[in-house]
């Protein structure tokens, strides 16, 4: 959603057109993944209101600097694809078949992210999508080290922090995490979620007012 | 033709692909790029819309013209 509102706002006509086609292969991977969970018999989650809206908060408010854009691109898609992996070499059958086209695509929003990384200072915006992945990604010894340890995911924590610096060329990577306020639901210690406007339309209520009354 | 970008340096790249095995790579298009893997993630934004069994990007400076429309034969 988030790269979509830079569809014609990049520094370059290509950056544009790519901007809105990652923007389309993200949900075209969210319907993936929420067929998946359906599958393994997950209800789908809330999303009545922003308070149960799981996401980042990279995520909540529409980025103001194409700096922002880069720093979700080269280090929050890296993360969410390194989750991605570790969960097509996991044990599950269903996500090791289903997630394979996504990591194609995934490719390309790296080759992407990488390069924009190398052309825009995105420093402090960098540093927050890391510090947000890592929180993301969750502390030592929580859920995702079970998963691993029972073989569903192909990665324990560490394996993920290490993968995600190396994606990041090296980068030296945030120190002092804080876990206070961690959510292991949401997977973000900060408080507040998702604007209103976005949710509206994640909802399907911006498409509901040209509906015909009574639609 | 020189561009004026954002980028410091960026270089044309030609778009080349192909639906089927049996058929020819030919050009689809042209993407600019400071370098090779985001010219590679342009020229899949850009001309995926088909399902093409193949597709590659060169550096048009790579290529070698014998000869082209308006040139001395």
């Amino acid at each position: 959603m988030r790269y979509a509102e830079w569809c014609i706002a990049a520094p370059t006509l290509e950056a544009d057109i790519a901007a809105a086609a990652m923007g389309l292969d993200d949900i075209g991977h969210s319907r993936v993944l929420y067929g998946s969970l359906r599958e393994l018999g997950t209800p789908d989650a809330g999303t009545d209101d922003g308070a149960s809206y799981a996401n980042v908060p990279f995520l909540d408010r529409p980025w103001t600097d194409w700096s922002e854009f880069v720093a979700a691109n080269a280090v929050l898609d890296s993360a969410f694809t390194l989750m991605m992996e570790a969960l097509a070499n996991g044990n599950v059958d269903v996500l090791r078949t289903r997630l394979k086209k996504m990591l194609q695509e995934e490719r390309y929003h790296t080759l992407h992210g990488r390069s924009w990384m190398q052309e825009v200072n995105a420093g402090a915006a960098l540093e927050r999508a890391w510090t947000e992945s890592l929180q993301w990604i969750g502390p030592e010894n929580s859920d995702v080290d079970e998963l691993h340890r029972a073989g569903r995911l192909a990665h324990g924590v560490r394996d993920l922090r290490r993968l995600l610096g190396e994606r990041l060329d090296g980068k030296t990577p945030p120190s002092g995490l804080e876990w206070g306020g961690w959510e292991p639901i949401r997977r973000r210690t900060q408080p507040g979620g998702i604007d209103q406007a976005t949710l509206d339309m994640l909802r399907g209520l911006a498409e509901k007012r040209y509906m015909p009354a009574g639609g | 033709m020189p561009y004026t970008r954002v980028h410091a340096e960026v270089q044309e790249y030609d778009v080349f692909a192909r639906k089927t095995r049996v058929e020819p790579l030919h050009q689809v298009g042209s993407v600019v790029a400071p370098d090779d893997n985001l010219a590679m993630a342009y020229a899949r934004a850009t001309y995926d819309e088909e399902r093409w069994v193949e597709m590659m990007i060169v550096p048009k400076a790579a290529i070698i013209s014998l000869w082209a429309p308006g040139g001395d034969t």
